[in-house]
């Protein structure tokens, strides 16, 4: 396994240099805090955390897997310490609300840490991860009482959450769930299903595990407008909030999986389990989706962990293992043959995992400054378009960014040849960790719906608006940048481009509904890419700049600007292929009788 | 998990009704002898039914218990040994092997079959049979007539298996820089040493006997590629009368712990003075290991599309069976809770492209297998040397493209099945990371792409390219009349035109710059593979149009479904590949080590 080194100098390119975060900081309600010194602190130390703690359990978690019996979920060896150091160190409080013991800071910074932590240990980041689930939910929806009990030790890390949605029968279409909350004289409920995937349901890290678990009320309407949300914790806290008797809830197994194997994945089992009504009742959908988005961005830095992580490893690789002569001549004449980073397939599949890797923190980033505003804005308005280019992009981020970072993580493994099949160089449990960000969360093929069926033909098209416009203005403005021309021009053309498709495939789901299904993949991975091309452009002009007024690191600044080149030459023109595709229509696909398949 | 099953049907309708393979057997004398269409018929038949009901049961449970090493000794999972047996005694190894030591000759057409089938059933399995073939090759096209007559026999029944020990430790893509010696005795034998690694079924306990062909260099022996010769060495020395005699001095080191492929050994091998003999001659190992090479790199291929196939095969029953969610057009089964999720536009894109790629993928792997059959048995000296030529050519585009979008369907197929598509008792995840490997071990798919780009299309400064330019040009003019083929054979002709443009431009390319071929070279073979894809897709659906009509079956008009699927949404990734390699290297060779 590649040890992780925080890619700090490109981190700091993100939030100083592109993105200005010092101003946006600055801008937010109460964010005083967040001064450049303290944020360089704060990274600094995430850093270390992650490279000396949580890397070196990366390969440890796979190995050891997690184990159920009598006692419960076993971890692997040494998550428990970590997760002891990760709550002593108030990691987990960062973010959150200071009246129930939060530090307040803003969410932006908190997904810096997050990616780190991600990156460094997949697995093991999903424990604190789906806390951040249980504490959205009840800040969100919460009595002052459910806050006071539950979500100061959330907080606190002295518990973690798990979201408790799926049942072995309904994965994407939650509508047609069948577990029961029977309301009970105290004003509790019991709660009676089997749920399946949850991600940290039982563990032996924190005192309580908190479930917030999706139920139907007696008499609830059928669909999505019945089902209510309950806060089930593993223990029953005691009158002064301490974790008291057990619960009815337990953990029936867990499931053998292909990656993430650090994390347990259970089944659970609620049988007249006590819980509480959070939010109101049958809205319980409308209250996860408040905060849909930010739980998406979450499981978007999965793609962006990967490819840097195959980045990371591939690339000392290239450096150190010796296979043939470069076509022009050895370029290592004393050894027995050249750097396979001399070759240009090899250098093909570097540059590919850098375009991504930096790409996808630029989005990952510039979707958590919106985050950030929509909490903390100053103005209705801010706060409003904030939430618009977060909606917009939030499944770009989520599916776009799996996809890419799943090929990054197998060209990462390529790189190595046969020893990238074997386990011990860690790359291959990349691939197989990176894997399950495709589906969880909601697919790919669920957030292209959301994405073209949701935001952008329902809001007739002023959804995309909000992020071409953007675009639009900074062409204009560096349109006479002969220097940024190679970048600006094919942009622009996107650009427009983009609208274009939007409205022809809106004209032909006016008349067929199935259209939007049928082209919404490849429209979704178009809109990546196309998102890619500016923040691209952007990190090219933000280099240009730097080096054109002198510069130490000209290196770093030149290797931008090559990458920006590489993306716009090799990588955008794969927006041909989806764009044709997308206008194909969905006769060919729908056409097919079922019965045809079977043969 | 669907029970696999053989797809005999689909298999038929190629070499029946795409490619008539029966003529082209009856026109090949030497393989005449051998067989006729009632014996293939029986051939695939059997196949089918020892490929689904003994390999296929025991895939799952095998990738939990793996291969098991214990000092030196190598232990299958459980029923491996008795599948070996049932695969030995039906006399599966030598299907395609030389009459004339025991092999039953049968052409690769059919043999490609087969070797779909066992993969798609069982790929780890499927290992043993496929490199014991490989060994047999190299050494019926290469070994003394000793050795072939002392070897090939036992091979070829299978009662002794057969590895290709090619990589060390510090060499595999670049085998010019290997370090195991090979020290002549006076008996004529050699004494190999050294250590090789990721030697497939190195090690086991299925088969009596195991016959290494080894890659060494003798003393003195050039450096580089020139300087390789090739060793047979058994692990038990053959005695005179055939018995086995003492253990040779080479012994499984360890096994791999790997991504998949978990119930085959993969094993690193210590020769400590092995004794070996010489396969062919000094020096040309190498060549000699290429003669096989195309054989293998279609088997290979097949892998991916074995895989793929059986992805598939679960998606669609599972596809069928979920429920989840309404069609956008309203409730299909409004007495159920939610509808199948085959009626989601978007779960059909899924199945057609991996339809598109499987089906495709099986025309493609037996036109592949025919020019194989016509270059190893026409009598017709000109014909033979144009289908060595369609072999060269087509050989890693049939590696790297099926084991590409062998990868690609087998995640699609996961994807199929949502959270359970991540759950290994489900049985996807086991065909990813089996299908994996398919992309790395027999040259990576990088690799190919170079053999492909640089070797042949630049190599022959596009003779190759145009042979094969020429078949496709051929049947676009010989169907231009049929109204039924004109929605293909349109968009064929431009992908041809296309990838003919490209070729024509990166020939051009390399001349002035010889790393334009590498920063093409991946980009090239997909766009390759894609047109190639496509051609086999319109011969599709010139069998299938006649047929078509009145068809209730589904099958015909299934293809012709299918068809246009192809060219409407997977055909036009050509157009995105072709503009990234017409934007060149450049932006792959400006940056420094350093930058990148």
């Amino acid at each position: 396994m590649p040890e992780y080194k925080a890619p700090l100098r490109d981190i700091k390119f993100v939030m100083n240099e592109l993105l200005d975060s010092e101003q946006h900081y600055a801008n937010l309600e109460g964010a005083e805090d967040a001064t450049p010194d303290m944020v360089d602190a704060i990274v600094q130390e995430g850093a270390k955390f992650c490279e000396q703690v949580l890397s070196p359990l990366n390969q440890v978690g796979d190995r050891e897997g997690c184990t159920l019996s009598e006692e419960g979920v076993k971890t692997p060896t040494g998550f428990k310490e970590a997760y002891q150091q990760y709550v002593e160190g108030g990691w987990p409080s960062m973010t959150a609300d200071p009246n129930y013991g939060g530090q307040g800071l803003p969410h932006s910074i908190g997904l810096v840490i997050s990616e780190m932590v991600g990156t460094s240990n997949w697995s093991w980041g999903m424990y604190p991860g789906l806390s951040h689930g249980a504490i959205n939910t009840i800040e969100a929806h919460g009595t002052e009482e459910q806050k006071q009990t539950y979500l100061t030790r959330l907080i606190s890390g002295e518990w973690t959450g798990t979201m408790c949605l799926t049942e072995p029968h309904c994965g994407s279409d939650l509508g047609t769930l069948r577990s029961k909350a029977e309301p009970n004289d105290d004003g509790s409920y019991s709660i009676t299903g089997t749920k399946i995937f949850i991600s940290a349901g039982e563990h032996d890290m924190a005192g309580n595990i908190v479930h917030i678990v999706l139920a139907r009320l007696p008499g609830a309407p059928e669909g999505t407008k019945g089902i209510s949300l309950f806060i089930v914790p593993k223990n029953l806290p005691n009158e002064d909030g301490s974790a008291g008797e057990r619960n009815a809830v337990s953990c029936g197994s867990l499931e053998h999986k292909m990656g993430i194997h650090g994390n347990a994945t259970c089944v659970m089992n609620f049988d007249g389990a006590k819980g509480w009504l959070i939010g109101p009742e049958n809205k319980g959908l409308n209250c996860m989706f408040t905060f849909m988005n930010t739980a998406r961005i979450g499981t978007a830095i999965q793609g962006l962990g990967a490819s840097e992580l195959g980045l990371q490893g591939s690339l000392a690789y290239a450096k150190e293992r010796l296979a043939m002569r470069s076509l022009s001549g050895p370029k290592n004449p004393d050894g027995p043959a050249d750097p396979i980073i001399v070759h240009p397939d090899v250098r093909r599949m570097l540059l590919t995992q850098k375009s991504v890797a930096e790409g996808a923190r630029a989005l990952i980033y510039l979707a958590g400054q919106q985050v950030d505003i929509v909490h903390s804005g100053k103005t209705e308005e801010e706060r409003k378009h904030a939430d618009a280019l977060l909606g917009f992009l939030t499944p770009i981020a989520k599916a776009f960014l799996t996809e890419i970072g799943y090929e990054s993580a197998n060209l990462g493994m390529q790189v190595f040849g046969g020893h990238g099949f074997i386990s011990e160089w860690g790359m291959e449990q990349n691939v197989r960790d990176a894997r399950i960000g495709m589906i969880y969360e909601g697919t790919t093929g669920i957030q292209a719906l959301d994405l073209l069926g949701r935001k952008i033909l329902m809001s007739q098209g002023e959804a995309l608006k909000v992020f071409t416009k953007q675009v639009h203005l900074f062409c204009k403005e560096n349109a006479e940048d002969e220097q940024l021309k190679e970048f600006i021009e094919p942009l622009a053309a996107i650009n427009k481009e983009w609208g274009d498709l939007t409205m022809k495939i809106g004209m032909t789901a006016m008349k067929n509904r199935e259209e939007v299904g049928a082209a919404a993949v490849d429209y979704l991975m178009y809109s990546g890419y196309a998102v890619f091309a500016y923040l691209w452009a952007r990190m090219a002009k933000v280099a240009q700049q730097k080096m054109e007024e002198g510069t130490s690191e000209e290196m770093f600044y030149n290797a931008k600007i090559q990458t920006a080149r590489f993306y716009f030459k090799r990588m955008l023109p794969r927006t041909r292929g989806h764009a044709e595709a997308m206008l194909a229509g969905a006769d060919s696909l729908l056409d097919m009788p079922e019965d045809a398949f079977i043969i | 998990m669907a029970d696999y099953q053989a797809p005999l049907r689909d298999m038929r309708f190629v070499l029946n009704e795409v490619f008539d393979a029966p003529s082209l057997w009856a026109s090949l004398p030497k393989v005449a002898e051998n067989v006729d269409p009632d014996t293939a018929d029986a051939i695939l038949e059997e196949a089918g039914k020892i490929t689904t009901g003994v390999l296929a049961p025991l895939n799952r449970e095998a990738d939990e218990q793996g291969c098991k090493w214990n000092d030196g000794e190598v232990t299958t999972p459980e029923g491996f040994r008795e599948a070996y047996e049932t695969i030995t005694e039906g006399g599966w190894n030598g299907l395609g092997g030389n009459p004339e030591f025991g092999g039953m000759g049968m052409p690769k057409t059919l043999v490609a079959q087969f070797e779909e089938m066992m993969q798609g059933a069982n790929m780890s399995f499927g290992l043993a049979p496929m490199l014991t073939a490989g060994a047999c090759l190299a050494l019926d096209a290469h070994g003394s007539q000793e050795l072939k007559e002392k070897y090939l026999p036992n091979m070829y029944s299978g009662v002794w298996s057969g590895a290709m020990d090619l990589t060390e430790p510090h060499a595999g893509t670049d085998l010019g820089i290997i370090r195991t010696k090979a020290q002549p005795n006076d008996d004529g034998s050699f004494d190999v040493t050294g250590t090789k690694i990721f030697i497939t079924w190195g090690e086991h306990d299925m088969a009596e006997n195991i016959i290494h062909l080894v890659l060494a260099k003798l003393p003195d022996a050039p450096k580089g590629p020139k300087g390789i010769s090739l060793f047979l060495v058994p692990k038990f020395l053959v005695n005179d009368d055939g018995s086995l005699g003492e253990r040779n001095s080479l012994a499984c080191g360890s096994i791999e712990k790997k991504m998949g492929i978990k119930a085959s050994a993969t094993c690193v091998m210590n020769f400590d003075g092995a004794k070996g003999w010489l396969v062919g001659e000094e020096n040309k190992g190498l060549a000699a290991m290429f003669t096989m090479m195309n054989y293998e790199r279609l088997g290979v291929g097949i892998q991916g599309l074995g895989a793929a196939e059986a992805s598939l095969q679960s998606a669609r029953e599972y596809a069928n069976e979920r429920i989840q969610s309404r069609s956008p057009n309203g409730a299909q089964q409004p007495e159920k809770a939610a509808d199948p999720i085959i009626v989601h536009p978007d779960v059909r894109r899924m199945l057609m492209t991996m339809k598109g790629f499987v089906e495709g993928g099986r025309a493609f792997s037996t036109y592949v297998a025919q020019w194989l059959d016509i270059a190893k048995y026409a009598e017709d000296d000109e014909q033979r040397k144009h289908a060595e030529g369609m072999v060269a050519l087509l050989t890693p585009v049939a590696k790297a493209f099926l084991t590409d979008r062998g990868l690609d369907t087998t995640i699609i197929g996961q994807q199929v099945f949502g959270g359970h598509g991540f759950i290994r008792e489900w049985g996807q995840e086991q065909l990813v990371r089996d299908c994996r490997i398919t992309q790395i071990y027999e040259g990576t798919n990088g690799i190919q792409a170079m053999d492909l780009m640089g070797r042949k299309v630049v190599g022959s400064q596009g003779k190759l390219y145009e042979l094969f330019a020429e078949d496709m040009a051929a049947f676009i003019e010989a169907n231009s009349g049929d109204q039924a083929l004109a929605p293909y054979l349109e968009p064929l002709a431009a992908s041809l035109e296309r990838l003919s443009d490209v070729s024509e431009q990166v020939i051009k390319q390399a001349g002035d710059n010889p790393a334009a071929i590498g920063a093409a070279a991946v980009d090239y073979l997909d766009l390759f593979g894609y047109t190639a894809l496509a051609y086999m897709w319109a011969k599709i659906a010139k069998a299938a149009a006649p047929k078509a009509e009145g068809d209730t079956s589904g099958f015909y008009t299934g293809k012709l479904k299918a068809a246009r699927f192809y060219f409407d949404r997977l055909l036009p990734r050509t157009v995105a590949l072709a503009e990234g390699i017409r934007s060149g290297g450049d932006a792959m060779m400006a940056p420094t080590a350093e930058e990148i």
